[in-house]
C-alpha cells in the first residue's frame, strides 16, 4: 500500500470525474446488455464481441472518409447500425430458432456467436491493433480540480445521460418499448394479445447490440483497438447488470457507477490491486441482495 | 443387461489405452493424457450441470487452485509430492465448499454471475501476486518425481488416477445421494417438499465436483510442469461446458467423449489454420441445433436400439 | 433445466452419422497424413502470438525472418534448405506447450522458435526445450530470467530483455540531474521486471536517487489519466514507465492527452518503437526518453538501408525490431549449421554459442556463456520530424551490447552456479 503521495482533494475530485466517464462507456454498453436479457431472458456473451465490432468499424469508417471530425460523427452514426445489421442477421437466421429451447442453448449460441465472430474479426481487419484519434474539437485536456482532464472524457460524460435519457424515453414512452418491456415482464400474454413475439425478441436483441456498437464507436478513440476488447469487456458489463438487477436500465447504470468509481478509488488507494475491488464490490452487493440492487424485471 | 455391455467396453477400452504407449509415436501418448486430464475436469463439472442442474459458470476456477495448490507446495516447501497430491483436491474443494456456500442461496443465473465473480476474483489475486504465484508468468519447471517424470510413465499414473475417479464417480452417479441429485435437477420444490434438503445436497455435490476438479488440476502439474492464470480463466470454463454438451450432459461417460473430441481437434486442427476457435463456434452452432444431447447420447440411443431390437412377448415394446 | 427426451429423426441421424463422418475424417486425415519429412531440410518449428494485440509483434517477427531465408535458402545450408512452420499460441501458454510439443514430437522439428508469450517462452524452455533437448531460440520475449537464472544449454535469445534494457535506462537516467522518481506501468511479469532493472541500474549509477512513489495498473487498462493525475500531482523529477505492447499505445495516448511529456521528464523502454509510434501517428507524444534495440532509421548504414528496402518492398512497411531479432534469428540458425558441418543437434549448439553473424546493425555475437545475442541500445527522444506522419526517435546515443549486458559472472550467479 502506498501513501505516499498526499491524496487532495484535487485528486479525489479528478479520479471521480475518470470513473465517472469510464462508467458511461460500462452503462451504454451494459445498458444494452441488460435489455437483452431483460426481454430475451439470456446474457448474450457475445455482447462484448458487438462492442469490439462497433470499436473496429468506426475505426475503419472514421479512415476512410480521412479522420477528423467527419470521420467522428460517421462512425458514431453507422458503426452502432452496421453492429446492429450483423446482429439482426445472427437472430433471424439463427437465434430466433432456438427461443423454444432451454435457456443454457440460447446462452451456449451467444457463445458460439461470440467465438465466430472474434475470428471473423481478426479475419477481416488482421491482427494489429489500431489507433483513431478523437475529432479535432473534442482534443486536448482542460484543468479540473487543477489536474488535466481530457475533453473527450467531459464528452462521454455529457453522451451518458443523453443515452439514458434517450432509453428511459424509449422504453416508457413509445409504443414498442412500452411492448419490449410487457414481454419482458410477461411473454405469453403479450403473445396472447395478438403481438409477434419474435419480433418483439428480434428487436430488443438488435436494439441490445446496437448500444454494444455504440459503446465500442464511442471507446475507440480512447483506447487500442484490438482483439480481445470482447473478452475484456464481457466480464466487466456481465456484472454489473448482475449487481445492478437484470434487466434493469437504471441497475445498469447504478452498476456501472459502482464499477467505474470502486475501480478509480482503488487505484487511488491500493494500486496493485485496483482491479480487485469492483469484483469485491460485486461479491459485497450480491452477498447482501443476492438479485441486485435495482428490483430485476424477473 | 446395458450396464454389462458398457462395463466390459470400458474394460476393453481401458486395457488397449494401456498398452498403447509402446506402439504409438510419443506425441500421441502426450495427447492422449491431456485427454485424460481434461476428460476428469469435464467429468467432473458434469456432475454439477448435467447431473444436478446447476449453473457451474466457473469451474476452472477450482481447477486452477488445486493445480496452483500443488504446484506451490512442490516448489516452495519440502512436502512432497503426495502432500502436495492430496492437498490440491483438498484446497479445491475447500474453494467450492466456500465459493458453493455463497452461491447456492441463489437460482440458475445468479448461481453462475456469483460464481463467475468470485472465480474472477480468485484469478485476479492469482495473476497480480506474483511474489506468490509467478503473477501471469506462472510457475514452471516444477519438479516432478522420478517415478512419473517421464512422458510414459505420467500417462500410466494419470490413467490410472483417471479410472480410479471414473469408478467413484459412477459410484456417486448410479447411489441415492446421485439419484436425488437428479432428481433435484428436474423439479427442486417437489424434492423440498418431500423433505430433501436440497441446498445441503448442492453443498455436497458441488464439494464432491470441485474435489475431483481439483485432482485434474494437480494431473496437470503432474503433465506440463507448468500452471499459469489461464487455468482459472472463465473462457476454459465455458470450453468445459462444450466438452459435456458435446459429450452429452445426461449421459454418465458423455463429457469423456466431449473432451476427447475437443481436444483432437483443437491440437489437429490448429496446426492448419489459425482460426481454431472459429471451428469451434461452427461446431457449437451445429451441436446446438442439430445435436443438442450431445454426440455421447446418440451413441447411447443407437447402442440401445440395437439391444432392443427383437420385441418382447407381453407387447409392451422395448422400454428404455 | 429438465431432461428432455429429444426425439431421433431421420433428418438428426443423417445429419449426425455425417457429422461423426466428418470429423472423424478430419482427424484421421491430420493423424495419419505424412508430416513432411525430407531430411535433408532444416525444420524450424515457430510458436507465436498471431491473435489479438501481441500479433503485430509476431508478424513483424516472422516477415523478418522468411526475408532472411530468402538469401539464405537461394545459397543452401548444407546441400538443403530451411523450412518452416507456424502454430499460432493465442498467448495462451497451454496452447504454446501443446503447440511446441507437437512440432518438436510430430514434426520433427530441428529447432524452435518463439514466442512474444513470456510465460509460454518459460514454459516451453523448461518442459520442452530441457526436457527434450531441443534448442529454442526466444525472438521477442524480454524476460532476463530466460537466458538468466532459468537458462540452460537449449535456450537463446536474439532479443533484448528487461536486464539490459534496464541497463541503458538506468544508466541514461543515472547521468540526468533527476533525483525523485515515480514508476508506473502494467501490473504484470514484465512490467515489474523492467521496472526493477531500470532502478536497479538507476541506484547504482547514482545512489542519490529516492523512488517517491509507484502505480500500476492492469494490462491493456484504457483509463490512465486518473495515474497520471496522481503522479502528477506528487511532482517528481522524472517518471519511468514500465509497458509494452498494446498498453503501451494507452499511455502514449494518455501521456499526450494530459501534455505530461512537457510537464515532466518521461523515460520508457521500447517508447521509440517503430511498431509502437506508427499506429499513433501524429498522436504520439513528443519529447518522451526511450530504447530500442533497433530503429528502421538508425545507424543509417547501407546494410540497414538495404534490409528496410526489401523489407519494405516485400511487406510495405517499414521493419520493426522483432524483424531485426527474426532476421537475425535466421542468420544465426543458418550460420550455425553451416559451422557445425552436420545436422546433428549437439554440434549445431556448440558451433552457435559464440558465433557472430552480419546483420542491418553491425555484427550481432550470440555469447557463449549465456546463450544471449549482444544486442546494442538505442537511447532517443520521441520527435516529430517534418515530412513523416509519424513520430520518430531523435538524438540517438548509441550503447553498445556490452555495456548493457550483465556479466557473464552475474548470470552464472544468478544460475547458482
Amino acid at each position: 500500500m502506498d501513501f505516499g503521495q498526499s491524496i487532495s482533494a484535487a485528486a479525489i475530485g479528478s479520479h471521480l470525474l475518470v470513473g465517472l466517464s469510464r462508467a458511461m462507456i460500462l452503462f451504454i454498453v451494459s445498458s444494452g446488455l441488460s435489455f437483452v436479457l431483460g426481454v430475451l431472458r439470456v446474457p448474450n456473451v457475445a455482447h462484448g464481441s458487438l462492442y469490439m465490432i462497433g470499436a473496429f468499424a468506426a475505426y475503419s469508417i472514421s479512415t476512410a472518409v480521412g479522420g477528423g471530425t467527419a470521420g467522428f460523427i460517421l462512425s458514431l452514426m453507422f458503426a452502432p447500425l452496421l453492429v446492429a445489421l450483423i446482429s439482426l442477421i445472427a437472430e433471424r437466421s439463427l437465434f430466433c430458432h432456438l427461443y423454444q429451447r432451454e435457456h443454457l442453448m440460447l446462452l451456449l449460441f451467444t457463445f458460439a456467436l461470440m467465438l465466430i465472430l472474434g475470428d471473423l474479426v481478426k479475419m477481416i481487419w488482421g491482427a494489429d491493433y489500431r489507433s483513431i484519434t478523437a475529432p479535432a474539437f473534442l482534443q486536448g485536456s482542460v484543468s479540473v480540480f487543477g489536474s488535466p482532464f481530457p475533453i473527450y472524457n467531459l464528452f462521454l460524460l455529457a453522451v451518458g445521460p443523453v443515452v439514458a435519457v434517450g432509453l428511459w424515453f424509449f422504453s416508457n414512452k413509445t409504443k414498442i418499448g412500452k411492448i419490449a418491456r410487457a414481454a419482458a415482464v410477461d411473454m405469453q400474454m403479450v403473445g396472447a394479445i395478438g403481438i409477434n413475439v419474435s419480433w418483439v425478441f428480434a428487436f430488443a436483441f438488435v436494439l441490445g447490440c446496437f448500444l454494444a456498437g455504440l459503446g465500442g464507436a464511442l471507446v475507440a478513440p480512447t483506447v487500442s483497438v484490438t482483439l480481445g476488447m470482447d473478452h475484456d469487456i464481457i466480464i466487466e458489463t456481465f456484472l454489473i447488470v448482475t449487481i445492478g438487477g437484470l434487466g434493469n436500465m437504471w441497475g445498469a447504470l447504478v452498476g456501472s457507477l459502482i464499477f467505474g468509481i470502486t475501480q478509480s478509488f482503488g487505484v487511488l488507494f491500493w494500486p496493485q490491486f485496483a482491479i480487485v475491488f469492483p469484483y469485491l464490490a460485486v461479491v459485497i452487493v450480491l452477498t447482501w441482495r443476492p438479485k441486485g440492487l435495482l428490483k430485476s424485471v424477473w | 443387461m446395458l450396464k454389462q455391455k458398457s462395463f466390459w467396453a470400458s474394460l476393453v477400452i481401458f486395457a488397449v489405452l494401456l498398452f498403447l504407449p509402446p506402439v504409438i509415436p510419443r506425441f500421441y501418448t502426450y495427447i492422449l493424457t491431456v485427454i485424460f486430464v481434461t476428460s476428469l475436469l469435464a467429468m467432473s463439472l458434469n456432475m454439477l450441470v448435467g447431473h444436478g442442474g446447476l449453473f457451474q459458470f466457473h469451474h476452472a476456477a477450482f481447477y486452477g487452485v488445486g493445480a496452483y495448490t500443488a504446484a506451490l507446495i512442490f516448489t516452495k516447501t519440502s512436502l512432497g509430492f503426495w502432500m502436495g497430491f492430496f492437498a490440491g483436491p483438498v484446497a479445491a474443494a475447500a474453494a467450492g465448499l466456500i465459493i458453493g456456500l455463497f452461491c447456492v442461496r441463489l437460482s440458475d443465473l445468479y448461481f453462475g454471475m456469483l460464481q463467475i465473480s468470485l472465480g474472477s476474483l480468485i484469478w485476479a489475486i492469482v495473476f497480480r501476486w506474483y511474489s506468490l504465484t509467478g503473477g501471469d508468468d506462472g510457475i514452471h519447471g516444477i519438479p516432478i518425481p522420478e517415478f512419473i517424470a517421464s512422458q510414459k510413465s505420467a500417462y500410466y499414473f494419470i490413467l490410472i488416477v483417471l479410472g480410479v475417479c471414473l469408478i467413484l464417480l459412477y459410484l456417486i452417479y448410479k447411489s441415492p445421494f446421485g439419484s436425488t441429485l437428479q432428481a433435484i435437477r428436474d423439479n427442486a420444490e417437489r424434492c423440498e417438499a418431500v423433505g430433501i434438503n436440497v441446498r445441503r445436497h448442492k453443498l455436497m455435490a458441488i464439494t464432491i465436483a470441485t474435489f475431483f476438479a481439483g485432482v485434474a488440476g494437480v494431473l496437470f502439474v503432474i503433465l506440463e510442469g507448468s500452471v499459469f492464470p489461464d487455468l482459472l480463466f472463465w473462457v476454459l470454463s465455458l470450453e468445459i461446458f462444450i466438452m459435456c454438451l458435446l459429450g452429452g450432459w445426461f449421459t454418465f461417460a458423455g463429457p469423456v467423449l466431449g473432451a476427447a473430441i475437443i481436444v483432437s481437434l483443437r491440437t489437429f486442427v490448429g496446426t492448419y489454420t489459425e482460426y481454431w476457435t472459429f471451428v469451434l463456434g461452427i461446431i457449437l452452432i451445429l451441436l446446438i441445433f442439430f445435436l443438442p444431447e450431445g454426440v455421447g447420447s446418440l451413441m447411447l440411443k443407437l447402442f440401445q436400439k440395437r439391444v432392443q431390437v427383437k420385441p418382447k412377448e407381453t407387447g409392451q415394446g422395448a422400454s428404455g | 433445466m429438465k431432461h428432455r427426451h429429444g426425439f431421433f429423426g431421420r433428418r438428426q441421424r443423417v445429419f449426425t452419422t455425417a457429422f461423426v463422418l466428418i470429423t472423424s475424417l478430419c482427424i484421421a486425415a491430420a493423424v495419419f497424413l505424412p508430416a513432411q519429412v525430407q531430411a535433408k531440410n532444416i525444420k524450424v518449428g515457430i510458436i507465436d502470438c498471431y491473435s489479438g494485440p501481441p500479433a503485430v509483434f509476431a508478424k513483424d517477427a516472422l516477415n523478418g525472418f522468411k526475408l532472411a531465408l530468402e538469401e539464405i535458402n537461394a545459397a543452401g545450408v548444407l546441400g538443403g534448405k530451411i523450412e518452416f512452420t507456424t502454430r499460432d499460441t493465442k498467448f495462451k501458454v497451454d496452447i504454446a506447450l501443446n503447440m511446441a510439443k507437437e512440432l518438436v514430437m510430430r514434426e520433427n522439428v530441428d529447432v524452435l522458435v518463439g514466442t512474444i508469450n513470456s510465460g509460454a517462452a518459460m514454459a516451453v524452455s523448461e518442459s520442452v526445450a530441457k526436457t527434450e533437448k531441443v534448442p529454442f531460440i526466444v525472438w521477442i520475449s524480454k524476460s532476463e530470467r530466460l537466458t538468466g537464472e532459468k537458462g540452460h544449454r537449449y535456450i537463446f535469445s536474439t532479443g533484448e530483455n528487461t536486464a539490459m534494457a534496464g541497463k541503458a535506462g538506468g544508466v541514461a537516467l543515472s547521468k540526468k540531474p533527476y533525483v525523485t522518481y515515480w514508476f508506473a506501468g502494467d501490473d504484470y511479469e514484465y512490467g515489474h521486471a523492467i521496472g526493477r532493472a531500470v532502478w536497479q541500474n538507476l541506484q547504482r549509477g547514482k545512489p542519490d536517487v529516492k523512488k517517491i512513489g509507484e502505480s500500476w495498473w492492469k494490462p491493456g487498462e484504457p483509463d490512465l489519466i486518473p495515474y497520471i493525475t496522481s503522479i502528477l500531482s506528487a511532482k517528481p523529477d522524472a517518471v519511468v514507465f514500465c509497458t509494452g505492447g498494446g498498453s503501451m499505445t494507452n499511455v502514449m495516448k494518455a501521456i499526450k492527452a494530459t501534455g505530461m511529456a512537457q510537464k515532466v521528464p518521461i523515460y520508457i523502454h521500447s517508447a521509440t518503437d517503430h511498431a509502437v509510434l506508427k499506429p499513433l501517428g501524429a498522436d504520439a507524444p513528443e519529447g518522451v526518453m526511450g530504447t530500442m534495440d533497433y530503429h528502421f532509421y538508425y545507424p543509417d548504414t547501407p546494410e540497414n538501408r538495404k534490409f528496410v528496402q526489401d523489407f519494405e518492398a516485400r511487406y510495405g512497411a517499414p521493419p520493426g525490431f522483432p524483424a531485426f531479432h527474426g532476421y537475425i534469428t535466421a542468420k544465426f540458425i543458418a550460420d550455425a549449421y553451416r559451422k557445425a558441418g552436420s545436422h546433428n543437434t549437439e554440434k549445431f549448439i556448440d558451433a552457435l554459442e559464440g558465433l557472430k553473424v552480419d546483420s542491418p546493425a553491425g555484427k550481432i555475437e550470440m555469447r557463449k556463456c549465456d546463450h544471449q545475442a549482444v544486442l546494442p541500445m538505442y537511447l532517443g527522444i520521441t520527435k516529430k520530424e517534418p515530412g513523416n506522419d509519424y513520430v520518430t526517435a531523435s538524438d540517438i546515443i548509441t550503447l553498445t551490447g556490452d555495456e548493457v549486458m550483465p556479466s557473464c559472472a552475474e548470470i552464472m550467479k544468478a544460475r547458482g552456479q
